[in-house]
């Protein structure tokens, strides 16, 4: 049990879930207010070129607004260690997803027609069209 | 008296408007309950994560491999129904974890009226998502719809029409008119995505409209709310998905 400061009142003693953290309105208002903001400046950040970098920031400030839902809105900032731990270890895992896989096509030939970025190619070579059979 | 000599542990109901909660037999103590729940919850939701982290991957690998048809399949989605529908999951997230606050404090129908509107938020996206699919779905862009449209065995009409992506107005082309490498790529990833998302959103409103079945029985107050709480944890997650979902589908960099 997190040992942190609760406001709720515990009359029944153990004759309750535990102890609970009621987090204030206000509390919650403030973090969609900036969750909505951080939407706004995802929108505009996605108007300027930064090259490369744009999906960086696309993806720090949608990090940014993920930790405020999980931290206020699922409460984990007042949760168990356990529960932390339990979670936070699927974007552990998650990493190791995306670091193999993505450091396998780093390191894979590039003239492999497959890797070309911008090929010109007809679309029935794209889509090929089925053969059709003749019905008998 | 349960099977093996212990009292069941009953929470007493705060006032007449509610009911008490008795404790399941096989848990010692209502804070055993609780935890046990909250692990077990937030482990499956460890596996939602892994889940959609499988088709985040899939997305970084053909956006690597394929920027431009990405750049043009995102120009094909109107960013601004994107938005909205980013504020309203947003906004009834915040509806969430204000009707699980109400829950936590006793107040009824200050519940009752959170998770309402948490459900015309996901009424409000949904519709949204179905105008979108619809327009995609006419432009021959997506996958499910045109899988067996116009088939004909012997070939006289339509021939070729299986192939499921049409483009039929030829935007999925670079600047020089040629179609792109792959141009169904970037659709079927985002069906696929939202696909299971919006099932997400469905899936969350009926469990919220379940938790209102149980606050109109006034099964949740301050002593016993673990259900309004754990259905609150997978709204927000439904919300998490789509903070990242936005940038990458509409605003693709």
């Amino acid at each position: 049990m997190s040992a942190h400061a609760h406001n709720d009142s515990h009359g029944h003693g153990e004759l309750q879930m535990g102890h609970h953290h009621v987090s204030s309105s206000a509390m919650f208002t403030n973090v969609l207010i900036v969750l909505l903001i951080l939407t706004a400046v995802t929108v505009i950040a996605s108007r300027i070129d930064f090259g490369p970098a744009n999906m960086l920031i696309a993806m720090l400030i949608a990090s940014v607004k993920a930790s405020l839902v999980i931290l206020f809105f699922m409460h984990m900032k007042w949760d168990t260690a356990i529960n932390k731990i339990v979670f936070l270890s699927s974007f552990l895992f998650l990493s190791l997803l995306f670091i193999f896989t993505l450091a396998d096509q780093a390191t894979r030939r590039i003239d492999h027609p497959m890797h070309a970025t911008k090929a010109k190619v007809s679309k029935e070579w794209a889509y090929p069209k089925p053969a059709m059979s003749e019905k008998h | 008296m349960s099977h093996d000599g212990h009292h069941s542990v009953v929470i007493p109901a705060p006032g007449p408007e509610f009911v008490p909660h008795t404790v399941a037999h096989h848990f010692d103590t209502p804070v055993q309950e609780f935890q046990s729940a909250k692990l077990g919850f937030w482990l499956f939701l460890a596996t939602e994560i892994l889940l959609f982290g499988g088709l985040f991957a899939a997305y970084f690998y053909y956006h690597d491999l394929y920027p431009e048809t990405f750049r043009v399949g995102g120009q094909q989605l109107d960013w601004k129904l994107g938005a909205v529908n980013t504020s309203v999951l947003l906004l009834s997230s915040w509806t969430m974890a204000m009707g699980v606050r109400s829950a936590q404090t006793s107040q009824k129908q200050k519940t009752m009226l959170f998770c309402a509107l948490t459900v015309l938020g996901a009424v409000i996206f949904m519709v949204i998502k179905f105008f979108e699919y619809k327009a995609k779905t006419e432009h021959g862009l997506f996958v499910f719809p045109h899988m067996f449209d116009n088939y004909q065995v012997d070939g006289s009409s339509n021939a070729g029409s299986l192939a499921w992506f049409t483009d039929v107005h030829n935007v999925m082309v670079d600047e020089t008119g040629a179609p792109l490498l792959h141009g169904h790529l970037f659709f079927a990833i985002y069906v696929t995505m939202t696909a299971i998302h919006g099932l997400h959103v469905i899936i969350g409103a009926g469990l919220i409209l379940w938790i209102m079945k149980g606050v109109a029985k006034g099964r949740f107050h301050a002593g016993y709310y673990l259900p309004v709480d754990l259905v609150g944890l997978y709204w927000h997650l439904v919300d998490l998905i789509w903070i990242f979902l936005f940038p990458l589908l509409y605003l693709v960099p």
